[in-house]
């Protein structure tokens, strides 16, 4: 059935009704009808069909041409705002800084003012609100490379994904850093905050839900000798090192003199209450 | 000679009037043009032939063009509009195929 159907579908290109009409033409014995009205109709049909078609492709290149105005629009739209959100972010950091230093300003008047004014330093350099210099140490991760031995014609390296440094290593070095005294630690000058977390993203690590890409730059300001020597010598390090040693990860670190970290984002005031009350 | 020149006039008609198509009737316009291209090579097969005959070719015309744009409407309507749409631009594809294998055949004698 489904090949006879196919047969007659392959075999019948031509419409039956033209065979016909020609059977019919030859038993009248040649056309009876004049020849010009025949033509006029073909013609006109002809046209027909010509306009369905030119309309048929205006319609399909306008819409392609509308989507692509859409896209443009949606992009300007996008830059825009984010020129705006660029601008409210220098504002607000301008503004930030005006009412510290106008804080530190009235604080300072008093004795009472003055000590609230080194509790709340002592605070913010806890909660990683402002920006710390120092020295310290510097421990890089990294990707693996691609193997070398991958096809050189294809060029496609497939890279093995436990090559691939993730959030738990990262977590690991972070949290031995600290343990070995570190007084402030960013991974690629993304500043750690007490709330700060690092976790993954499909395959992008997030910290403080930003992404950082390989390679991974931990800073950890401290004394440069007690860190490094507590920090090679936690057990957690070490096995991280037989791992990164196992799947060619690169893990190094150096002794740094001088270390910037910026201030991690301020978190949001969560709880407030009036003076006085307990 | 009096046909293509129809066509010629019909497409820059189309090109310089761009004429307005209702929203409704824009989904069939693919279709009708698929349709309409069947029955413009079966009429120069035909005419190659030597059994052209306007009045088939016309009639031909316009039912191909109302019966492939009424049943992709149906479909339309049943949600297998796709799938006939498809099954209509196979089976008109085909026959294209073959007229213009014929017509190959016709002028290259090969």
């Amino acid at each position: 059935m489904g090949a006879s159907l196919l047969d007659a579908v392959l075999a019948e290109t031509l419409d039956p009704a033209y065979a016909q009409a020609a059977e019919a033409k030859a038993a009248r014995g040649g056309p009876a009808r004049p020849r010009w009205r025949g033509r006029l109709l073909v013609a006109l049909t002809m046209a027909i069909a010509g306009v369905l078609a030119a309309v048929t492709y205006d319609q399909a290149a306008d819409t392609s041409q509308g989507r692509q105005e859409v896209r443009a629009a949606l992009v300007r739209d996008i830059q825009r705002e984010s020129e705006v959100s660029d601008e409210l972010t220098t504002q607000l950091a301008e503004l930030r800084a005006e009412v510290s230093s106008t804080r530190d300003e009235v604080l300072a008047a008093s004795a009472v003012g003055q000590d609230a004014l080194d509790d709340l330093e002592r605070a913010e350099e806890s909660a990683a609100a402002v920006p710390v210099t120092g020295p310290g140490l510097l421990v890089t991760l990294a990707n693996a490379d691609p193997t070398a031995d991958a096809d050189p014609v294809g060029g496609a390296t497939e890279e093995d994904p436990r090559g691939r440094v993730a959030d738990g290593d990262l977590q690991l070095v972070v949290n031995s850093l600290w343990a070995a005294g570190a007084e402030a630690v960013s991974i690629n000058g993304q500043r750690l905050g007490p709330t700060t977390a690092i976790r993954f993203a499909g395959e992008a690590v997030l910290v403080d839900f930003r992404p950082v890409t390989n390679p991974y730059e931990v800073s950890a300001i401290g004394d440069p000798d007690t860190l490094a020597s507590r920090f090679l010598t936690s057990p957690e390090v070490g096995a991280l090192a037989a791992i990164s040693e196992l799947y060619d990860l690169r893990f190094d670190y150096s002794e740094e003199d001088e270390l910037r970290l910026p201030a991690a984002n301020t978190p949001e005031l969560r709880l407030a209450r009036p003076e006085g009350d307990s | 000679m009096i046909p293509i020149l129809g066509l010629a006039a019909g497409v820059l008609l189309g090109l310089l009037f761009d004429p307005t198509v209702p929203l409704w009737l824009q989904p069939y316009l693919p279709i009708a043009v698929v349709a309409a291209l069947d029955a413009v090579f079966g009429g120069f097969r035909a005419r190659l032939d030597g059994i052209f005959d306007a009045k088939v070719f016309v009639i031909s015309f316009v039912s191909n063009v109302v019966v492939a744009a009424l049943i992709v409407f149906l479909g339309d309507q049943l949600g297998v509009g796709a799938q006939l749409s498809t099954a209509v631009v196979v089976v008109l594809g085909i026959r294209i195929f073959g007229n213009a294998a014929a017509i190959r055949r016709h002028v290259f004698r090969a």
